[in-house]
């Protein structure tokens, strides 16, 4: 089985990508419009340059080469929600070709090309013999990635898109509710031919139109039918696709440059365009530089890219072993209650460095940085975390095993932690009672050997 | 000179230059624009029945620097549609009349322009050309036409027809004007990028000195032409202007170059008019999108506009693009470089701007498309070089009628046009239309 997808993202600028209309939210269909993006006769695009910059972002995220100069095309648009019935978009010279993508598996996903064009408006029905066209959205810049077929089942499409997109939001800055404007055109094909599933918002949604497509082709295959190159799209409510046009409908698009813009080279503005580390290029960067596990690399990377630099100046200033112990334990089960109260973590380095000096023991450690983080006070948190580790210690004193057990599988602390969640009845949070157990059995196993 | 409403509207009467009129036209300083001109408030519709009832909410750049400059906009001319013609003839309404002879054409697709320019003193009218459409017209009615370099002016409000060739330029009966008013209309305009690459200059200013004349320029010309470019040459001899017969082996070349290109890039801008943003906005609601505006642009739209509306589909289809489209685009950079080769020995290319004086109407109605297609081989090298080109009237048939030549200089050298035309008019008698109002 073969899958490429066609991703649309919609670029986070300010104005859209050839007039000045605001890209925000607009009070009612037509109002974010002019002469430019309704089409109108002597109307002319002026490029948005910051649309370039996004472009060659995304194209080094994705490691393409970045073109020298590129430039735009008209390609013929049939419905009438784009107002001139062309598209401005990429057809030679795009901004970025030949790239490849590295998803967490390992696995590399080839990036054919990526380009940059105008988004139509909306088209939206009324009642059964009319339509409304809003141009609000018409002409808002789009990223189009195009993937070679290397994916190779729906879920591991939707594990890319997934990572992708986390990826892609980092590197430009793009809004965490930009997950309904990112849409993608599937291509599938179970035997020889291929079919497209156009225009499919979501990632669940992308999961299930090519889950569907596999059972169609499959069934067709074999029943000894042969499978039609087509364009299809997927009805989100019943989870089928459904045929839109045949091969021999194929849409020409009689491609002419654009004349109306020029030629952009772009050679300076890549040369100057550092993009953000992605937080998965960062993730496999931590794992393998400080030589800890891919999966905890990934949980500091996920739960905050603040978690992951803490985790590297910890690491830088001491050693990795003690990142992994204070960042990767109470800094990481304390992170979350410390953005929900709008606290930073600044003060977390002084406290392990009295630890590292001997000022303060491990417990008194733990505390403080709990301290610091949530803005508990000492005393609390010592009578709660005395209360945690009177019940813990009480525990591993009656199941002395269970250390043994621990130090063959990791999985035995499971037992402390089920127990003492159940008879603690809820007072302390699960991130802190397996930082606790942790601690407390791995100190028990240290002091054994 | 001023003139009021009713003596505007008697001229337009007789001969048919403008599409839609100001209501009233105070000031002294009057001119008019072509069609495809956006202007405020006043309807514009590229000779188009599709665009009939479109006001435009913007003035076209070239309309509101002369406004601002204190010109008051009288009117707009009638033309091609869309600028699809040699004669404008093929107006969506009415058809301008020759002010030398008014069963004759008026050439296009400035036709209106060129018309309004040889009958009102002291009027000029913007003129739009893609493939000659400026100094067509200028020849035919005897008056100065410019099409400054590519770029130049600002094409914001220009209604497309082939962006990468379209040129607006001043079309007038007197040489000072294509000075003032291209000075006047031209710069860089942050709403046309196309137009800020131009450099601050117009280049030398000065009458050309040594002149090409092309080998292709002078063949296929009727006898009174050839006859009227001859003594041409030997006035401009006269004048200290030296002329030389060179080849241009390209030239050749550009005729059906331009028309993959100009069809190619139409065909899209024309997809935009389907009978629902502006303009004509009758068609049968009950219908599908595709059906309705199918119908609405059978309907609307004029032969010539269908023709190459289809032939511009062609020719950028898959499969087909490569070998018209791409090779076309190559052909113009052959034909620049002919240009540019020609221009390092040479102030300017010089030859008649028509092959033939204005035609009569009953002869237009017998011509092929391809006849008429023919008619700009003349006039259609310099517009796909997107070099300077001006005509300047040099001389009159036995009937009468306006003969023009043709004079090319390199990109951006406006200003020795300009000086060649100044000197040219001090030296040459030009005869006025008998105009009747």
């Amino acid at each position: 089985m073969k899958i490429g997808l066609e991703i649309h993202v919609q670029l986070p600028t300010k104005s859209k990508m050839f007039c000045s209309c605001p890209t925000t939210d607009a009070p009612a269909p037509n109002t974010h419009v002019c002469p430019t993006c309704l089409g109108m006769p002597g109307s002319r695009p002026v490029l948005n340059r910051k649309v370039l910059e996004y472009g060659i972002m995304l194209a080094k995220l994705l490691g393409c080469r970045v073109a020298d100069t590129t430039w735009f095309s008209r390609k013929t648009y049939f419905y009438p929600d784009m107002s001139k019935s062309v598209q401005i978009t990429q057809y030679d010279n795009p901004v970025g070709e030949g790239g490849s993508y590295k998803m967490a598996s390992g696995k590399v996903i080839r990036i054919t090309r990526i380009h940059v064009e105008e988004d139509p408006g909306k088209t939206k029905r009324v009642g059964d013999l009319s339509s409304l066209v809003d141009y609000n959205r018409s002409g808002i810049p789009l990223a189009e990635i195009v993937t070679e077929p290397d994916l190779s089942t729906p879920a591991e499409a939707r594990e890319f898109l997934k990572q992708l997109i986390a990826d892609i939001r980092h590197v430009i800055d793009l809004p965490s509710d930009g997950e309904r404007s990112i849409r993608c055109d599937c291509n599938i094909s179970v035997g020889k031919e291929r079919c497209e599933v156009k225009n499919v918002t979501g990632l669940k949604n992308v999961e299930r139109a090519l889950t569907y497509e596999v059972l169609r082709q499959t069934k067709i295959l074999k029943s000894g039918g042969k499978i039609e190159r087509e364009t299809r799209r997927f009805d989100e409510e019943k989870g089928v696709t459904i045929s839109v046009r045949k091969k021999e409908f194929e849409a020409d698009y009689g491609y002419i440059d654009e004349p109306d813009l020029g030629i952009y080279d772009i050679r300076e503005l890549a040369a100057s365009i550092r993009i953000k580390e992605s937080p998965q290029n960062r993730a496999s960067r931590i794992a393998s530089q400080y030589g800890i596990e891919p999966k905890m690399a990934k949980q500091l990377v996920s739960t905050s890219m603040g978690l992951a630099d803490l985790f590297e100046e910890v690491a830088g200033k001491y050693d990795p072993q003690t990142a992994i112990k204070w960042v990767g334990g109470p800094i990481t089960a304390n992170w979350k209650a410390m953005e929900e109260n709008g606290r930073s973590p600044e003060a977390v380095v002084g406290i392990i460095d009295r630890f590292t000096s001997g000022e303060i023991t491990d417990s008194e450690c733990t505390m403080e940085i709990r301290s610091a983080m949530t803005g508990e006070s000492m005393e609390s948190i010592q009578t709660a975390s005395g209360g945690l580790e009177d019940l813990i210690n009480a525990f591993l004193d009656e199941n002395p095993e269970v250390v043994n057990d621990y130090r063959k599988n990791d999985k035995a602390i499971n037992r402390v932690i089920g127990t003492v969640m159940k008879s603690s009845g809820g007072r302390y949070s699960s991130a802190e009672v397996v930082e606790t157990a942790k601690r407390l059995v791995e100190s028990r196993l240290r002091s054994q050997t | 000179m001023r003139y009021s409403l009713e003596q505007l509207r008697s001229a337009n009467a007789r001969y048919g230059m403008f599409h839609a009129m100001a209501d009233t036209v105070e000031g002294d300083f009057q001119f008019s624009a072509k069609d495809n001109l956006t202007s405020k408030g006043m309807e514009t519709c590229a000779g188009s029945r599709i665009l009939e009832g479109y006001v435009p909410a913007f003035d076209a750049t070239a309309i509101s620097k002369i406004k601002a400059a204190g010109g008051t906009l009288v009117g707009k001319t009638n033309m091609d549609e869309f600028g699809f013609g040699t004669f404008s003839a093929n107006s969506g309404f009415e058809i301008p009349r020759n002010p030398y002879d008014t069963d004759r054409a008026c050439g296009g697709s400035s036709g209106g322009s060129a018309c309004a320019a040889a009958v009102f003193e002291g009027h000029v009218s913007l003129g739009v050309s893609t493939g000659g459409s400026i100094c067509c017209p200028a020849s035919f009615c005897g008056v100065y036409g410019i099409a400054p370099t590519y770029g130049r002016v600002s094409r914001y409000g220009l209604i497309d027809y082939g962006n990468s060739l379209d040129k607006i330029g001043p079309i007038s009966a007197d040489a000072k004007d294509l000075r003032k008013f291209t000075y006047m209309i031209a710069g860089k305009d942050p709403k046309d990028p196309t137009s800020c690459v131009q450099p601050d200059g117009f280049g030398e200013d000065r009458p050309v000195r040594r002149v090409a004349v092309p080998k292709e320029g002078v063949e296929g010309l009727s006898q009174d032409v050839a006859d009227a470019f001859e003594k041409a040459l030997s006035k401009l001899d006269s004048l200290g202007i030296e002329t030389e017969t060179v080849d241009m082996p390209t030239l050749k070349y550009a005729m059906p170059a331009y028309y993959v290109l100009a069809t190619s890039e139409a065909s899209t801008n024309l997809a935009r008019y389907v009978g629902m943003r502006y303009g004509r906005q009758d068609g049968d609601l009950s219908l599908k999108f595709d059906d309705y505006f199918s119908d609405v642009r059978s309907r609307c739209f004029g032969d010539e506009a269908k023709r190459r509306i289809l032939l511009g589909t062609y020719t950028r289809m898959a499969g087909f693009r490569d070998r018209y489209y791409a090779k076309a685009l190559q052909v113009r950079q052959a034909i620049i470089a002919d240009y540019k080769r020609v221009f390092s020995d040479f102030d300017a290319v010089l030859a008649p701007t028509m092959p033939f004086v204005a035609p009569k109407f009953e002869d237009i109605s017998k011509m092929s498309a391809l006849d008429s297609y023919k008619a700009d081989y003349l006039t259609v090298p310099a517009n796909i070089a997107g070099t300077p080109h001006m005509s300047v009237p040099c001389g009159y048939d036995p009937d009468g009628m306006p003969i023009g030549m043709q004079f090319v200089t390199d990109h951006w050298n406006e200003n020795l046009l300009f000086s060649t035309a100044e000197l040219w008019q001090e030296n040459f008698t030009a005869r006025r239309p008998e105009v009747v109002m």
